[in-house]
């Protein structure tokens, strides 16, 4: 991964867990178009609390990930850092994911935070929705808060 | 159940690769009997039937998100194998390198965020150094969490730097490693090696690592601890007074029984020893009953599914032959877990840094298990100082590196036949059985660290190690069974541990 890009989508799960693939989806998506070229799309697969060494650095960091009970309903939703961290595991774990490493990150970062922000995927995964969080992270990659 | 002396306790406890759930029957306020229970089937093994020689290489990395470097480690070594490749030296200390870096990272996050995290418990708000474990070992607050956070994400740029991509990445292939480190890619490793070496000696043992490596044994151990306030200070020090504090030296012991598949192999002219001069790896391989150990031999493992969701087999199967047939109708009585039972030569043997420091003569940990016998506490204390003996090899090869030199040799092509890949995971012994025939992959069986440790009983009935280490654990308040939580994750079972009670209709949940 280059550290150069300021601004960085990081696609989080598990592509051979059905519930957990939304993400490694959406990184097919996006690295299938040509970006721009301060923009990096990362493959942040398990990563967890190893996610830390990906948002080092950068300006904006969009993370794309299955979600559950926020929309009830289903459907692509956008989340800031403390949102989507409020329940995350009070324990560390190896479980431990996303909501962990965001709960941690102003503890441990090294200079200033970047602008987080979290793309969720809720509900059944289909072609939709993942051009849908592939537009919608891509609007915020370029534009900032939505 | 009509003892009021008697309850059954079940904790289930979920980490990335699938679910665990511990049950317990307490008698007298002390576990008198313990089943491990694997509550999920994954599949991983039949998933890769039919697929390509090289799928492995990207599919097991996945099976794990803390030790896929392990995974890709064994994928790889199996398809040397099979193919007869000669992997470089450069090559071989890559993949040393980055397995080291991925141990070092987990035996630190599993140490300090995981393990101390339960002493800060309730149970100990009356124990006099229990407000100093507050600040160090506070979730999300600690000095001691906080610190090992910081430290451990940057050691894991190395494979990063060396594999082009982390995690999950893929980019040891058969015949060595599938990138060429450039001098300047060494470099940045050399720095991050030497940075994460200081901070560990200062901040993790308080000393030099030549200092820690003079302690031969138990009253060597005592006394370094009392040397000096940056001995008795450091985050080793206040664990083992901590840990001693609350009695973790005491409970845990378990079979005794301790397997390494040996790790890092150790290349042609490197200045490079461990500790017993005719192993070929770093870490060698071996079984030992207390700290009488054999010679290894990989034919003498068995898996058995006598307990476990799977058709049976008569009397345990070798890997290579192994099947993954599940078979669970609700109508199987006693089997209980989807994990099935790894023996070596008939015998559970639990594996992990302990394991390791038996099987590698290591003076402290030899004496220790003789002198006191294993333990929770004497289990974690080798995983908090296993980087102390991987660190200084680490920087040893990093500087044996020639990016002039090849990283790949060329390899023949992956033709029909078996092999198999055998390291050791942060966790433990770890291998990878593959069959292939017809250019596609036949059979892949995979026995994990906490296959080991977890397993549930064999054919003979003989507990698996964690259950037995549980036997006769004393719970001081069965509401709060946090002595339940030190024993199973002093084997670093990759859980999140959760406990609650089933008592008739009643249910009662709590956390330990």
């Amino acid at each position: 991964m280059s550290n150069d890009a300021k601004i960085r989508i990081i696609c989080v799960g598990n592509r051979y867990r059905p519930e957990d693939s939304a993400g490694p989806m959406v990184y097919d998506q996006l690295v299938s178009e040509r970006l721009p070229e301060n923009i990096i799309v990362i493959d942040g697969g398990l990563a967890g609390l190893n996610l830390l060494r990906f948002i080092q650095g950068a300006d904006r960091v969009i993370f794309i990930d299955a979600v559950n009970c926020f929309r009830p309903s289903g459907g692509v939703i956008i989340l800031n850092a403390a949102d989507a961290s409020r329940n995350s595991e009070t324990l560390f774990g190896h479980g431990a994911g996303l909501s962990y490493c965001l709960r941690v990150l102003p503890e441990v970062h090294e200079g200033k935070l970047p602008e987080i922000f979290v793309v969720g995927i809720e509900g059944t995964t289909g072609p939709d929705k993942i051009l849908t969080a592939a537009e919608m992270s891509l609007k915020i990659a370029t534009q900032g808060s939505p | 159940m009509n003892n009021p002396r008697t309850k059954i306790i079940t904790a289930p406890l979920n980490r990335v690769e699938g679910d665990l759930e511990i049950r317990v029957r307490i008698e007298d306020d002390r576990v008198a009997e313990a089943w491990s229970v694997g509550v999920m089937f994954r599949g991983i093994e039949n998933m890769l039937k039919n697929r390509g020689p090289l799928d492995g290489l990207v599919i097991t990395p996945r099976i794990c998100g803390i030790c896929s470097t392990a995974h890709l480690t064994a994928a790889a070594k199996a398809l040397d194998a099979i193919s007869g490749a000669e992997v470089p030296s450069n090559a071989i200390i890559v993949r040393n390198i980055a397995l080291m870096a991925e141990h070092i990272q987990s035996d630190m996050r599993h140490g300090f965020l995981m393990y101390t995290a339960d002493f800060v418990n309730s149970a100990y708000s009356r124990q006099s150094l229990y407000d100093e474990a507050v600040k160090r070992y506070e979730p999300f607050k600690g000095r001691t969490v906080i610190d090992v956070i910081k430290h451990t994400k940057e050691i894991l740029e190395t494979i990063a730097i060396f594999g082009g991509q982390w995690p999950h990445s893929s980019y040891m292939v058969p015949g060595g490693i599938a990138s060429k480190p450039n001098m300047n890619d060494i470099m940045q490793c050399k720095y991050l090696i030497d940075k994460f070496a200081s901070w560990y000696e200062k901040r993790i043992l308080g000393c030099s690592l030549q200092r820690w490596l003079k302690v031969q044994n138990g009253a060597e151990l005592d006394a370094w601890l009392d040397e000096n306030e940056s001995h008795y200070n450091s985050e080793l020090g206040f664990y083992i007074r901590y840990a001693r504090d609350i009695g973790l030296d005491k409970i845990g012991q378990g079979h005794a029984n301790f397997i390494s598949f040996g790790q890092l192999d150790l290349p042609e002219s490197s200045k490079v020893m461990g500790r017993n001069p005719n192993s070929h790896f770093l870490i060698p391989a071996g079984f030992a009953r207390n700290t009488e150990i054999e010679p290894f031999d990989q034919q003498k493992i068995f898996e058995h599914v006598a307990f476990s969701w799977y058709t049976d087999s008569n009397g345990g199967q070798h890997p290579i032959s192994g099947e993954t047939n599940p078979y669970a109708t609700g109508e199987e009585s006693e089997k209980y877990s989807w994990t099935k039972a790894p023996r070596y030569n008939g015998t559970p043997a639990e594996t992990g840094p302990l394991a390791e420091m038996v099987i590698s003569q290591h003076p402290l940990f030899t004496d220790l298990v003789n002198t006191v016998g294993s333990s929770a506490f004497v289990r974690e204390l080798a995983r908090l100082t296993r980087p102390a003996e991987l660190i200084p090899a680490m920087q040893q090869w990093i500087l044996e590196l020639n990016p002039q030199e090849k990283f790949y040799a060329h390899s023949p092509n992956i033709t029909d036949g078996e092999g198999f890949g055998l390291t050791q995971a942060s966790r433990g012994a770890l291998g990878h059985w593959v069959t292939i025939s017809d250019k596609k992959i036949k059979n892949y069986q995979i026995i994990t660290p906490t296959a080991w440790n977890g397993s549930p009983r064999d054919t003979d009935s003989i507990r698996g190690p964690w259950e037995e280490a549980l036997i006769h654990t004393p719970l001081k308040d069965t509401e709060n069974p946090v002595e339940i939580g030190h024993v199973i994750r002093s084997f670093d079972p990759c859980l999140v541990c959760a406990v609650h009670a089933i008592q008739g209709k009643m249910e009662n949940r709590w956390k330990i």
